[in-house]
């Protein structure tokens, strides 16, 4: 479920509602392991909308592809089946047991004749719970190991492999698929494959045995099973369309106090804030309206297997009764069929208490082995030399398309040895596209990428990326120590490099200001950093790895303040000697700097040569210098 | 244990719900544990039903009555367990209202003091599902708890009246699972739940923290190292989750058995009790002994409930934390025209902290004026703009609107100053509502005619709905500069003789804030401009600017003044338009 919800929103606009999944995530992760037996769970939306049976039903779920492709999963369903079996047995012999022991006691037989059957009920009731114990335990240790491996197998595909898995489905969806997702499976694994077991094992043992202690008896058990399923799968559907037709009414006003309270600052600028309480307490009552009549339907399910079963007994009980009468059944089979009827419906019972677990958990493997499975990046890899002052970068009719993004289209230039290279362009030009690009981090759709005359299919090869240190917008700051930070691309850094580096981008001051200098943790849940902070510890970081000699600057100053802007300045335009730079900005003023700028505009190159001349001639760039100029609109 | 102990005292959340809706909750619990006796009578009467049956009495009238109550019963029960269901749910729904009003009305006092306060995470969000919390708490671990506590004293009464000693027995034996059990589970399993949570939580933002960065992992190779340490940390809370796990089968292995010996106690007193001969009173034994088996059900989950118990504790702690309800309702307050803000030797550090983020600050903005306060981020800009909206208090110094105090203002402040902030919240309701914010009683003439002012009209006019649609409907969102303008609408309708831009157009692309700032500027021609901003965009088109370093003020001046005589400004400008290369 949880899965899901990301998917439609944009990665970008994840990075701002991240916090609130962290503590979001962690705060449902509350419900501790026995915990999730109990079988009512409530929040905004009741869990019966949310999760009732789909297009499945009960007995089309259970039979999961997904699970069966499981290492050694016909083994353990085979266990698994053998332990129900063990539990049946163990359900007849406290039936038979107990059954002899009244039945005896009832023709006037003495109670200490009965202790042989008392001791065997004593010991069949507690084996019951006793195999219990080992199938948990068993299941507990297969359930771990097999959602292990799957976390393994995610966690290896997010932080070693080119998929841009997180790029792609946002921090919040891989998040929550390493940690919630797996931890759904593996309850899933625990709790379902037991009960599924349970559920088609334990009834027909039962069955096999009532049926020569009272075929009547055993007739309507037997009748009311899939009659049971087939009620819960219709009550199921129906529920569901009304579920289904309220959804938008129901998130609107499930939402509606979570967005006034995220709001409630903008109603107090607005003086609002007094009268939204009483809004707030009447759509929660309204919500509350909407959600009994919904709620009213949608238990109905459990009510109907609750009433067969119940019924079942009942029936049970009358048939016994009116055939003891008549004299064509004794008293020990009829209490015997009595203890057995109610432990005959158990199974489906339990299994429909946690039907809703079953449903999150498949919907979660499913997720993550998309996860898993989904492409690789680029297979091949191409050798390419270290970047020298000889070296050549040439793109030629370069076109990305991405769904909603800024595209490439069609563009075509060459970049050469040690030069600064600025772009600029109004926002949606496709600058941080290009950039992306170059760093690799997307593919062409079409064009070719060649490298001192070497077809490329993408700049993703490792021996360029080795070469290349990306500064983005907003630098990424590691919950770390600031010296763990800035060595991250070099972590076997010296200490005299890390505190020269240190010096040289103008840490100096951060770091006498934090209580343990290079030591101190900084980032998310830390210390926080400013934008112009994070930004000189990226410089840190790219000059302690003088081995990278390619810089790719994707707007490194729209957060910042104009002094702190001027001050970085002067910081980063030494380390951009002797290196290549390609340098996307809005603020035309680095243009001076540059050796060479490049005007996007809507997707394709609408200009590139030096500052002089493109100020003088090109009309794109023009446009974009007007900007700057605010005199005349006065 | 004991501060368990103290936390249900202090608990102001869950505790006084107790008393309202006291029917319904009586009517819930008299349900669930009706549901258990029902459940019981059915096996028992059907006990009695058949060992009556097979004495042949020879006229089915003789069973007749077992007859009536097996169908009574089995009928019964899932009625009773079906509208108990409903009504807690209802019970604990109307209850959920009036904790999510409790909340609002603790959170509404001090509102914009209490965010800001809280930089990081949302805070809001989380008080909000702590709400969610409770509600947990009430259904799978109060209501079983109350009512098998219940259905425990009516088995020991109900046996009381046929032996004292029996019913004594049963008052042990079944308290080990009713009371000791839960008691000891809440206490092993608690602690380690805590442990575990404590972890996860950890883990929950470590990955978080390395998945944003996660490039970096990929970029440097270096991404096993982070593998390796994730593992370590999960294998740690397999630890605790295995010994959890051991525990809890351990206890449910024990109190198996405890269930086993109470019914051979049944079966051994029964048998004393009504045996000895063929049928007759032996007719009671399989009705003793059977009708105890279903009432197992109600008894098994208490363990579990008590140790989930544990997890809801930081909700209610966290709930507790909050003021009662800090409602500050403003005086009636009169300023006097003209409207002029007047900052006296203003000083503020925030509580708790040494740091002087204003100091010692003389500003006076006269009626009318345009003033773009200027400054790096961290100077104090934003403080300034709180303590001139009267949200903060002066440490030192005094700041005044109209010759008032401006936290005498209270509510009423709405009258006077409207803010636009750097991050516009909309919210999820239609355009319509989200504008009447700034006025609930606007038309949609007026509506219309501001969305035409701030540039909107055409964009709301493709709308599905039109000023009926609903902003964050999928699909449709507004961009960064459509959000500002919406603001600025709402600012608009709410009428006010002043507007405070907190940093409105940080983020945007030049051309986006060339043209939102021009319109800022048109719209707000006969009135107050305060505009706190970190470049210099658009302060050409003001009368006046200041800067504000260290909490002071360094720099202050009409833009064409500061133009001529200041170095520092002239530095920048020639920065900001790439005329000269600072040194």
């Amino acid at each position: 479920m949880f899965l899901h919800a990301f998917h439609h929103v944009a990665p970008f606009q994840i990075k701002c509602y991240y916090i609130y999944i962290i503590i979001g995530y962690s705060r449902m992760s509350t419900s501790d392991k026995g915990g999730m037996r109990a079988t009512l769970c409530f929040r905004d939306e009741p869990e019966h909308l949310r999760q009732q049976p789909r297009d499945h039903t009960v007995v089309q779920s259970m039979l999961d592809k997904s699970v069966f492709a499981l290492p050694g999963i016909k083994r353990v369903l085979g266990v698994l089946c053998a332990f129900a079996a063990c539990q049946a047995l163990c359900v007849i012999g406290e039936a038979w047991s107990l059954a002899r022991a009244i039945a005896n006691l009832w023709y006037g037989g003495a109670l200490g004749d009965q202790l042989a059957w008392i001791a065997l009920f004593f010991a069949c009731f507690i084996g019951k719970q006793g195999v219990a114990y080992a199938q948990d335990g068993f299941m507990d240790r297969y359930a771990y190991e097999r959602a292990d491996a799957l976390r393994s197998e995610l966690l290896h595909k997010v932080f070693t492999s080119k998929a841009r898995l997180v790029q792609e489905n946002g921090t919040g969806s891989v998040t929550a698929a390493v940690l919630e997702g797996v931890d759904q499976v593996e309850t899933y694994f625990r709790l379902i494959l037991p009960k599924m077991c349970a559920l088609l094992v334990i009834p027909i043992i039962l069955l096999v045995v009532a049926f020569p202690l009272d075929w009547v008896s055993a007739l309507i058990m037997l009748i009311a099973f899939p009659f049971i399923i087939l009620y819960m799968a219709i009550l199921g559907r129906t529920a569901k369309e009304k579920a289904s037709k309220q959804h938008r009414t129901f998130q609107i006003m499930s939402n509606h106090f979570i967005d006034t309270l995220r709001g409630i600052d903008t109603l107090k600028l607005f003086g609002a804030s007094k009268g939204y309480g009483t809004t707030i307490f009447e759509v929660s009552e309204r919500f509350r309206i909407a959600t009994m009549k919904t709620l009213g339907v949608a238990t109905l399910s459990s009510f109907v297997l609750d009433l067969f079963s119940t019924l079942s007994i009942a029936a049970v009980a009358f048939m016994l009764g009116m055939r003891l009468l008549d004299g064509t059944l004794v008293l020990f089979p009829a209490l015997a069929i009595l203890v057995l009827a109610p432990e005959y419906f158990r199974p489906i019972r339990n299994f429909a208490s946690d039907y809703h677990a079953s449903l999150d958990g498949k919907n979660a493997l499913s997720s993550i082995r998309s996860l898993i499975d989904s492409p690789d990046g680029t297979p091949s890899e191409t050798p390419i030399s270290p970047w020298s002052d000889e070296s050549r970068l040439t793109l030629e009719g370069v076109g990305f398309a991405y769904a909603d993004q800024p595209t490439l289209d069609r563009i075509s230039f060459t970049a050469s040895g040690l030069k600064k290279y600025g772009i600029v362009g109004a926002s949606g030009a496709g600058k941080s596209t290009l950039i992306s690009l170059l760093g690799g981090f997307c593919a062409p759709n079409e064009g070719s990428v060649s490298i001192d005359g070497t077809a490329l299919p993408d700049l993703g090869q490792s021996d360029w990326q080795k070469q290349v240190i990306y500064i983005p917008q907003d630098p990424y700051i590691f919950h770390a120590s600031l010296r763990d930070n800035i060595a991250f691309y070099h972590p076997s850094a010296c200490a005299e490099d890390i505190v020269r580096a240190v010096e040289i981008v103008g840490l100096d001051s951060l770091v006498d200001e934090l209580p343990n200098g290079l030591e101190t943790i900084i980032g998310e849940g830390a210390r926080p950093l400013s934008g112009g902070q994070a930004q000189r510890i990226a410089l840190a970081r790219a000059f302690l790895d003088s081995s990278r000699r390619i810089l790719l600057f994707d707007e490194p100053t729209a957060h910042l303040d104009i002094e702190t802007e001027m001050e970085l300045k002067e910081k980063m335009l030494p380390l951009m000697e002797g290196r290549l730079v390609f340098f996307a900005t809005h603020r035309l003023h680095w243009m001076h700097d540059m050796d060479e700028v490049i005007v996007m505009d809507r997707g394709r190159i609408a200009g590139q040569g030096a500052l002089a001349d493109l100020s003088a001639s090109n009309e794109s760039f023009a446009a974009l210098a007007a900007l700057t100029e605010w005199s005349e609109v006065r | 244990m004991s501060s368990w102990k103290t936390t249900v005292k202090a608990d102001r959340w869950v505790k006084p719900f107790f008393k309202q809706y006291r029917r319904a909750l009586v009517l819930a619990l008299v349900l669930g544990l009706a549901t258990f006796v029902f459940a019981g009578a059915l096996m028992f009467t059907s006990g009695y039903l058949i060992s009556r049956a097979a004495e042949m009495p020879g006229n089915i009238l003789m069973i007749h009555l077992p007859v009536i109550f097996v169908r009574v019963f089995g009928i019964g029960k899932p009625i009773f367990q079906y509208f108990e269901r409903l009504t807690s749910h209802d019970w604990v729904l109307r209850m959920t209202s009036g904790l999510r009003l409790k909340l609002y009305e603790a959170l509404e006092g001090d509102a914009i003091a209490f965010k800001r306060s809280r930089r990081t995470g949302d805070i809001l969000g989380l008080l909000a599902e702590d709400i969610g919390h409770i509600q947990n708490l009430y259904l799978r671990t109060v209501f079983p708890t109350i009512v098998a506590w219940l259905l425990y004293f009516a088995i020991v009464i109900g046996l009381g009246f046929f032996s004292v000693w029996f019913a004594l027995a049963m008052l042990l034996v079944l308290g080990v699972v009713v009371f000791l059990a839960p008691l000891v589970s809440a206490l092993v399993n608690g602690a380690r739940n805590a442990k575990r949570k404590a972890m996860k939580n950890e883990l929950y933002s470590e990955l978080t923290d390395n998945v944003l960065g996660v490039s970096d992992w990929i970029f440097s190779h270096r991404g096993d190292e982070y593998l390796a340490r994730y593992k370590a940390t999960e294998r740690a809370m397999r630890n605790i989750d295995a010994s959890t796990e051991r525990f809890s089968r351990r206890r449910d292995l024990l109190t198996s058995a405890v269930f086993a010996l109470v019914a051979v106690m049944l079966l051994v007193w029964s048998a004393n009790m009504f045996g000895g001969a063929h049928g007759g009173a032996a007719n009671w034994i399989a009705a003793f002994v059977l009708g105890f088996f279903p009432l197992i059900d109600a008894f098994t989950p208490l363990p579990a409930a008590a140790t989930e118990a544990s997890s809801y504790r930081d909700s209610i702690e966290r709930l507790g934390e909050l003021p009662a309800s800090a409602r500050t309702e403003g005086d009636a307050v009169e300023p006097e025209a003209p409207l002029d803000i007047a900052i006296d030797g203003l000083t503020f550090r925030y509580p708790g902290t040494n740091r002087r983020v204003l100091d010692d600050l003389t500003l006076h903005i006269a009626h009318g004026e345009r003033l773009a306060i200027l400054g790096k981020s961290g100077s104090g800009k934003s403080t300034l703009a709180s303590l001139i909206r009267g949200d903060l208090e002066p440490v030192a110094g005094a700041v005044t609107l109209g010759g008032v105090a401006t936290t005498r203002f209270g509510d009423s402040m709405a009258r006077y100053i409207g803010v636009i902030q750097q991050q516009t919240y909309l919210f999820n309701r239609t355009l319509r509502e989200n504008l009447q914010i700034g006025n609930p009683r606007a038309t949609d003439d007026e509506i219309r005619e501001v969305l035409g002012k701030v540039g909107l009209a055409d964009m709301v006019a493709q709308l599905p709905e039109g000023l009926d649609t609903l902003v964050d409907e999928a699909g449709m969102r507004f961009s960064g500069g459509e959000r500002h303008r919406v603001a600025l609408a709402r600012v608009l309708l709410q009428d006010v003789p002043i507007i405070i831009l907190d940093e409105p157009t940080v983020g945007l692309d030049p051309a986006t804030e060339r043209a939102l700032l021009e319109t800022f500027f048109e719209t707000t021609r006969d009135k107050t401009l305060v505009m706190i901003t970190h470049h210099l965009q658009g302060t050409s088109m003001m009368d006046r600017v200041v800067f504000i370093e260290d909490g002071k003020l360094e720099l202050s001046g009409s833009p064409a003044d500061l133009e001529q005589t200041s170095a520092r400004y002239q530095r920048l400008l020639a920065f900001d338009r790439g005329t000269a290369i600072p040194v």
